[in-house]
């Protein structure tokens, strides 16, 4: 392997490049290290070459010595230094950034683990075996305070019809109200809040003060709470569904809104 | 009598870089990167007249004291 190729090559070509400049090269091809490792015919050429310039600077060194020269006589961890940083450089990085290698993370229940020492690797447990017994999971704690919700029962519960095929879909005229403009619009009622859907059972599990004043305690006919209704069949009758699509609703008013539950 | 430009006459780089010691060259880049500009009388302020005595071949030294001695008309050059 000839690496001082290797080295002309890279420095040549980072010189050429202008990734490195000359100065970059004699921060670590020094004087003194030119002095120890050039043979005297190049240093007798870099003292006339010296002499004879107007301006002595790094280009003038490293021009008269030459690349390969250099990397022929400086020692190669010399020239892979100055490469290394030139190189470190050019991507972004400090050269005196050492390499770091992670430590291994180790999880410790009791107490924090001490400070590692740098360098040094902590032994890890051995991995249990893969016929082991495991310890049984916990069951998840219950929950302290809300309402319980009654499980789903599928296989006693009759199939229901969809509410698309008992109902027809309601309307709510949003476009055809938007539509009569605003200067037609009247002040409307404060709607009543609408009432919290109360839970399915254990009416006693709940919570006194963790429920606001305004909540409705009274049944409504939509109230699920009795758990009778599943087995029972709505009657409705055709007279008591709404054609929204053919009832003229452009003036809304407030008596409209008044028996929208009865018409419900 | 004579300048340090007449010492570099004979005191070559050739001799120079041939007979120094390496941390004499050291300084002498050092000290020309420093200033920006290599002289004569930058030489001679690193490798001053003790240092050339020293290290330099003693023919080369007399060879220039006695060309000094000749352009001030006193000898013939090469005579002592």
């Amino acid at each position: 392997m000839n690496v001082k190729a290797f080295f002309v090559s890279a420095l040549g070509g980072a010189l050429e490049l202008g990734i490195g400049t000359p100065d970059d090269v004699l921060r670590h091809v020094t004087p003194e290290v030119l002095a120890q490792h050039l043979p005297r015919p190049l240093w007798a050429r870099l003292l006339t070459a010296c002499l004879g310039a107007p301006k002595v600077d790094a280009q003038l060194v490293v021009e008269t010595v030459g690349v390969a020269n250099l990397c022929e006589h400086v020692p190669a961890t010399i020239v892979w230094a100055c490469i290394a940083e030139i190189a470190a450089r050019a991507l972004g990085k400090s050269s005196e950034q050492p390499t770091a290698i992670p430590a291994p993370i180790v999880e410790s229940k009791s107490a924090p683990a001490p400070a590692a020492k740098s360098g040094a690797r902590v032994a890890l447990a051995p991995a249990p075996p893969l016929d082991a017994p495991r310890r049984p999971t916990p069951p998840p704690s219950p929950a302290v305070q809300g309402p319980a919700i009654p499980p789903v029962e599928h296989a006693d519960e009759p199939a229901r019809p969809a509410p698309s095929q008992r109902f027809r879909q309601a309307s709510t005229g949003i476009g055809r109200v938007g539509a009569t403009g605003a200067a037609a619009r009247r002040p409307q009622a404060q709607a009543a809040p609408a009432p919290a859907p109360a839970p399915a059972s254990q009416p006693a599990a709940r919570v006194p003060g963790r429920r606001g004043s305004t909540e409705a305690e009274s049944e409504t006919e939509t109230s699920v709470e009795s758990g009778d209704w599943r087995g029972k069949e709505i009657a409705v009758d055709d007279s008591q569904l709404v054609d929204w699509s053919s009832e003229n609703t452009s003036d809304v008013r407030d008596e409209d809104f008044g028996d929208f539950s009865r018409k419900r | 009598m004579f300048a340090p430009s007449d010492v570099l006459q004979h005191a070559t780089p050739d001799v120079l870089a041939n007979h120094l010691p390496p941390e004499l060259l050291s300084k002498v880049l050092a000290a020309s990167l420093a200033a920006g500009s290599m002289t004569p009388d930058r030489v001679l302020e690193t490798v001053t007249p003790e240092l050339l005595a020293q290290h330099l071949p003693h023919d080369v030294l007399w060879q220039c004291i006695s060309a000094a001695v000749a352009r001030a008309g006193v000898a013939a050059p090469g005579k002592p």
